[in-house]
């Protein structure tokens, strides 16, 4: 066995203070190395145990216990974890009640703007409904130029947006001719405008074209600008 | 039957005083001895002992069983004070300073013993920390493994290297003493 694997048991027997087996012994008595450190070894030990000693003798006044235990008093680590239980059982009511006036106020908000009359509203794709030729005028021409008829006759004064809640709920919209289909999604408006006589009849409907007043009618107007469907209000049809 | 010292932790966080003051009777004069072969300094060592108490007991203490045992967690937070308290510097209060008065310090008082204790706060901390907790504190392998969270047989091998360093020390120191005695 070589002195290497020697010192290892060399080492514990010094920590135990045991005396060295037959056989260590023996390597002790030939290999002067080993034999000194041996011999330092068991000094380390006998000065380790001088330490043990001082250390105990100076660490045996306990001058910090009752001041601690003042303080673990005062403390009131019982009154703490009840305090942290209300807190965290306010804090946990009071977020189910924020949410409950949030989903509350939501409701509110989402009853009323049902009630409010829609400015406007996704066609989703709607097909446009049955063609009748109409002439309008105070719009954009751009659009009824490319559509492949002459703007005419509609009269721009009385453009205004539509408070009329049922407006599209309604089949009585005549659809505009030669316009282009409304997109996937394309938002429309419907706008309340003062329309000639004459170009209502144009569009079929039963007016006198001789009638010196301009008829209220809701028209339905794309994203373009350009009307898509026009409807003639209750008034103006009595 | 003795309560574990985490059954007496979670006594203590309730606000059990008595579960308290045997936690501190049980662990504090290791926690100090400790603190004192480690800084050299008796003020250190129970200003350390005094700081782990009031952490345990403190708001912020974040100690959980699942991560290992309570004692290994104190001797962790008296690990970490004590190193701040070296970066701040030398401690220069020896212990045989403490004991210029002390007919015992007189007698057992010696300069080996104090060089070796010098040499012993000279040495990295994972060698000094072995020596402390095994020789000083006499804990057996097992025990030392668990409190800084490395195996047996590097904990043996540590203080095997660890005693070599301080026999070499102390052969230097008594080298001069043979001479003389020729």
């Amino acid at each position: 066995m070589t002195c290497t694997k020697r010192v290892g048991e060399l080492v514990e027997c010094a920590r135990r203070r045991t005396e060295p087996g037959r056989d260590l012994r023996a390597h002790l008595a030939g290999c002067t190395p080993c034999a000194e450190r041996w011999e330092a070894e068991r000094e380390l030990t006998d000065q380790f145990r001088t330490m043990r000693l001082r250390a105990a003798a100076l660490m045996a006044l306990d001058t910090e216990r009752d001041g601690l235990m003042r303080d673990f008093a005062r403390l009131d680590l019982a009154g703490q974890r009840r305090r942290r239980a209300v807190r965290s059982w306010v804090l946990a009511l009071g977020a189910a009640a924020a949410l409950l006036v949030s989903v509350f106020v939501g409701h509110i908000a989402g009853t009323r703007m049902r009630q409010t009359p829609p400015r406007a509203i996704r066609t989703n794709g709607r097909r446009n409904p049955p063609t009748v030729f109409y002439e309008a005028g105070g719009f954009e021409t751009n659009g009824f130029e490319k559509s492949g008829f002459e703007p005419s006759g509609f009269e721009p004064s009385g453009f205004e947006p539509s408070s009329d809640a049922s407006a599209l709920s309604s089949d009585d919209f005549i659809a505009v001719p030669y316009t282009p289909p409304l997109a996937q999604g394309e938002l429309v408006r419907v706008v309340h405008a003062d329309l000639y006589p004459e170009a209502l009849a144009s569009l079929g409907f039963d007016i006198d074209p001789a009638s010196a007043s301009n008829v209220p009618a809701d028209v339905v107007v794309g994203e373009d600008g350009i009307p898509r469907a026009v409807r003639i209000t209750e008034i103006a049809q009595n | 039957m003795q309560r574990s010292d985490e059954e007496l932790y979670r006594l203590m966080r309730k606000g059990n005083q008595d579960a308290f003051a045997q936690l501190y009777a049980r662990r504090a004069p290791g926690l100090r001895r400790y603190a004192l072969h480690t800084s050299g300094s008796p003020t250190v060592a129970e200003e350390v002992s005094q700081e782990v108490f009031l952490q345990l007991m403190g708001p912020t203490c974040r100690y959980d069983e699942a991560k290992g045992s309570l004692e290994s967690f104190l001797y962790g937070i008296a690990r970490n004070l004590i190193r701040v308290v070296r970066r701040q510097g030398p401690v220069e209060e020896a212990v045989d300073r403490a004991f210029e008065h002390d007919i015992l310090g007189d007698l057992i008082s010696d300069e080996t013993n104090a060089a070796l204790r010098r040499t012993l706060r000279e040495l990295p901390e994972r060698y000094r920390d072995v020596v402390v907790l095994c020789d000083l504190e006499e804990r057996s392998y097992e025990d030392v493994a668990r409190l800084i969270g490395r195996p047996v047989g590097t904990v043996r091998s540590r203080l095997h290297r660890a005693r070599a360093l301080l026999a070499a020390k102390l052969k230097r120191l008594n080298a001069p003493a043979e001479v003389f005695s020729r």
